[in-house]
Order: structure tokens, then sequence, then C-alpha cells
């Protein structure tokens, strides 16, 4: 079915409608129970790009995953958006884990690389992406080329985000009271597949603030 | 990933650590059989994106946006949030909404809402949330600009609770007719268009609010027309 030959809005909602048929063959009482809450254990903090759409990828179920997409999941310590998820995912739902997923092409990271000017909205949202640009720099030049170079970069991103996480109050409670854990992943768009990056960069703190 | 999670420590560990491992297991199923069904799938995935849809939805787990409206990976664009909220400074959403249309030429947004949903279900109930509280201001908001309307329907508080959903879901898409982004690639090549959805638990449909795209343009262009750039 392509989208040149039905209204692309007519073709989504068809799609839907197989989507809510085929539930409920599978499982009559599967929207019975989704009806009641949702107990996810995940926290997907991702890229809003199409090509990693979350619960397709990990196979999973609807009610599964708690899902915060943003421009090169970012997670800015000054960022109310995701500020509330992350306490409502945490504190509310209890989730038990939170990933973090960057991926390969990304355009955020490939922007962050480039001078490109994006506008002053996606300028000053990537302004951190592009920080990382300057901060690995002689790292980032040693690589052999573009793909390898936003790879990189997209990593060191997740790590980022990653260190905003550590310091929300309600995750650092959440680590010490109950064993809540936080990972970082890339998924390779080119392979289909989700890589888990190795716990580093994880600081210790140096007094200066250490919510508890 | 279900079942009552284990209360001992040591147990914990290798609960949590197996339902990493299954994230990890049904990603390489997943990998495998799409490859199998389309051996270029991935590759072609890999050249780029081009979306149609821009989905603007609620964070919850029982709406993955792709799997609701029967989409492939690479057509969809996706930003989720609580309540699915367009906030005019939040930065977030407003570089999603930025990048969707500038960058990747969407022709439909579609902001999703959903009946049952805890955000606005918080933002219902009197009472201090911390740091949730700014965000839940503006759901509360939206229910102060519709007080008349919602607290003349009668009967139980489930029927003000659905209608909110749906008020909400329209003052969200109202935002996003309210961005430059939006107003200014309509002017110049007629799209995107902005409609107003809310997912039923019941059936798993998705119900069409009727937003008159053209008509709430028109209506919020007295005050807030930026077609024109500096
Ligand atoms: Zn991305
Ligand atoms: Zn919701």
């Amino acid at each position: 079915m392509s989208s040149s030959i039905l209204d692309a809005i007519d073709r989504i909602v068809a799609g839907n409608r197989v989507y809510a048929q085929q539930t409920s063959e599978q499982d009559p009482n599967a929207f019975k129970e989704w009806n009641k809450g949702q107990s996810p254990e995940v926290l997907w903090i991702g890229c809003a790009d199409s090509r990693v759409p979350e619960t397709t990828v990990c196979n999973c179920k609807p009610g599964e995953i708690f899902v915060h997409r943003n421009i090169a999941n970012c997670v800015p310590a000054d960022d109310i958006s995701s500020a509330s998820v992350v306490e409502y995912a945490v504190t509310h739902l209890k989730v038990k884990k939170v990933v973090v997923c960057g991926h390969t092409k990304c355009g955020g990271a490939n922007a962050a690389l480039a001078d490109a000017d994006l506008g002053q909205t996606l300028n000053t949202w990537l302004h951190p992406v592009r920080e990382l640009r300057r901060k690995h720099k002689t790292e980032l030049d040693k690589l052999p080329d573009d793909d390898a170079r936003s790879l990189r970069v997209a990593e060191l991103n997740v790590q980022q985000s990653l260190e905003v996480l550590r310091l929300h109050p309600a995750v650092k409670r959440a680590i010490n009271e109950r064993g809540l854990s936080l990972h970082g992943m890339i998924y390779d768009i080119g392979a289909g597949q989700l890589r888990l990056l190795e716990a580093s960069g994880v600081k210790k703190t140096n007094g200066l603030w250490s919510p508890n | 990933m279900s079942g009552e999670p284990p209360s001992n420590p040591k147990e914990v560990r290798k609960y949590l650590q197996q339902s990493h491992d299954r994230i990890f297991e049904s990603n390489r199923k997943w990998a495998s059989e799409q490859k199998a069904k389309h051996p270029e799938f991935f590759e072609k995935l890999a050249q780029g994106q081009s979306p149609d849809y821009l989905w603007i939805g609620c964070s919850d787990s029982r709406i993955p946006a792709e799997a609701v409206t029967g989409l492939e990976p690479g057509e969809m664009f996706i930003h989720r949030n609580i309540a699915n909220l367009v906030c005019n400074t939040d930065l977030n959403v407003m570089s999603v909404v930025n990048y969707a249309v500038r960058h990747l030429q969407v022709k439909h947004i579609i902001v999703c809402g959903h009946y049952g949903c805890g955000g606005v279900k918080a933002a219902m109930t009197p009472k201090d949330m911390g740091i949730l509280n700014p965000w839940l201001r503006n759901i509360r908001d939206v229910y102060r600009l519709h007080e008349a309307e919602l607290d003349d329907i009668p009967g139980d508080n489930d029927k003000k609770y659905d209608r909110l959903v749906e008020l909400n879901v329209i003052e969200q898409a109202r935002n996003v007719i309210k961005t430059a982004a939006v107003q200014q690639s309509y002017e110049e090549k007629g799209f995107p268009v902005v409609h107003g959805w809310v997912f039923g638990f019941n059936d798993g449909l998705l119900k069409d609010l009727n937003i008159n795209f053209e008509g709430e343009l028109e209506k919020i262009k007295k005050i807030f027309d930026l077609t024109k750039t500096e």
C-alpha cells in the first residue's frame, strides 16, 4: 500500500482499524486490560526519528514501554518536559529501568557536526550537542569518516543525558531505594540492532550537588 | 515484561537483568524477521527518513504510535510527552515541530490524546504534584478556558474527564497552528494540515475530533499571525 495511492490520513485510519481488530482477535481481553491502567517497566528516552519506533524495534507490546522522544534524545538539565516525564515514570509509575537510546545516522548528531544555521529554535536545542563536538574535538578528528564521528557524538550525547538523569532527585532516590537502573544504548539503523553502551563516564560526585 | 517482581535484593537484580536481556533478545528477533521479510529493509532506512506524519502523543506506554496506526519504521516522526502538550515556551516540542515542518516537510501533524490519561487526571485533582505542577498547569488552564462547558456536564466526573481529554487535544492542536513554522509552510506550500485525535482503550480505535484546520487557522490569525518575517 503506497501513500501515493491512498490519502495519507485515510491510510492510517485504515491501519488503526486493522490494529484494533487484530489486537482483539489475538487477545479478546487486551483492551479491557489496558483500560485498567499501565504498569510499564521501562522508560525509554529516544530520538523522534521515524526509523526508531521503540515498541516495534524492541518487539514489545503496548503497555511495556513509557516513552519520551525528542530531537536527538537530549535531556537538558533545565528541560521541564523531559523532567516531568522522568518524575511521572519514576515516582508515580515506578519503572525499573530508564533507557536513553541514541542511533546511527542521527540528524541531530549530524547537524551538530556541521556548521549550518538551523534557525534559532533548533540552534538552541542542539547547542549542548554542538558543545560535545567542541569538547571532544581531538578524539573526533582522529575518526576515519563522518559516519564514525556522528556515531561517536550520538554515544557521547547518550552519556550526557544519563549524567543529567543521575542527578534528577526522583532517579537518585529510586536508585538507592529500589534498585532503579539506567542504561545507554545505540540503535543501528542499518542493521536494526540495539547495542548496550558500557557504563562509562559515571562521575564521582565532587561535593557540589548530590541529591539524596 | 509482566508478572510479579521478586522482593529480595539478589532476586531483584537477577530479575532486572532478565527483563533487560529480553529487550535485546526481542530486538534481535525482530531484526532478523524483518530482514527475512524484506532483505533491503534496513539498508533503505539507513539512507534517510522522509516521514509524511508528525505524531505528538502522550508518553503513556499503551499507545505506541507506529503500532496503533499500522505504520512501518521510517513513516512517522514522533514526539511524546506527558499528556501530549504543546507549550509555546517549551523548546523541546518546538524544536520537534520546527524540524518536522521545515526540514522533513511532513504533510500531516497529528496531536493525539487518549481517554484515561493519567496526566489529565492528575490535573483534575487539586493536589500539589511538586515538579509536575508547571507542566500540569497547562492542562488546568485548558479547564479554565472551557470551565463553563465542563461544569455544565451532568453526572459523574467520568464524562467531564473524557471531555477535558478532548478539549486538551483541541487546544494543543491550536498551539501547533499558532507556530510560525506551520503558518509559513502552509501559506507557501499548502501543508502541513493539523489534526486532533483521541485514542480509546475500549475498542483501540482513533477518534477524529474533526478540527477544521483552515477555519482554526483563520480564527487564530487575528492575534497569532506569524506569516510575516522581519
Ligand atoms: Zn536522531
Ligand atoms: Zn496520557
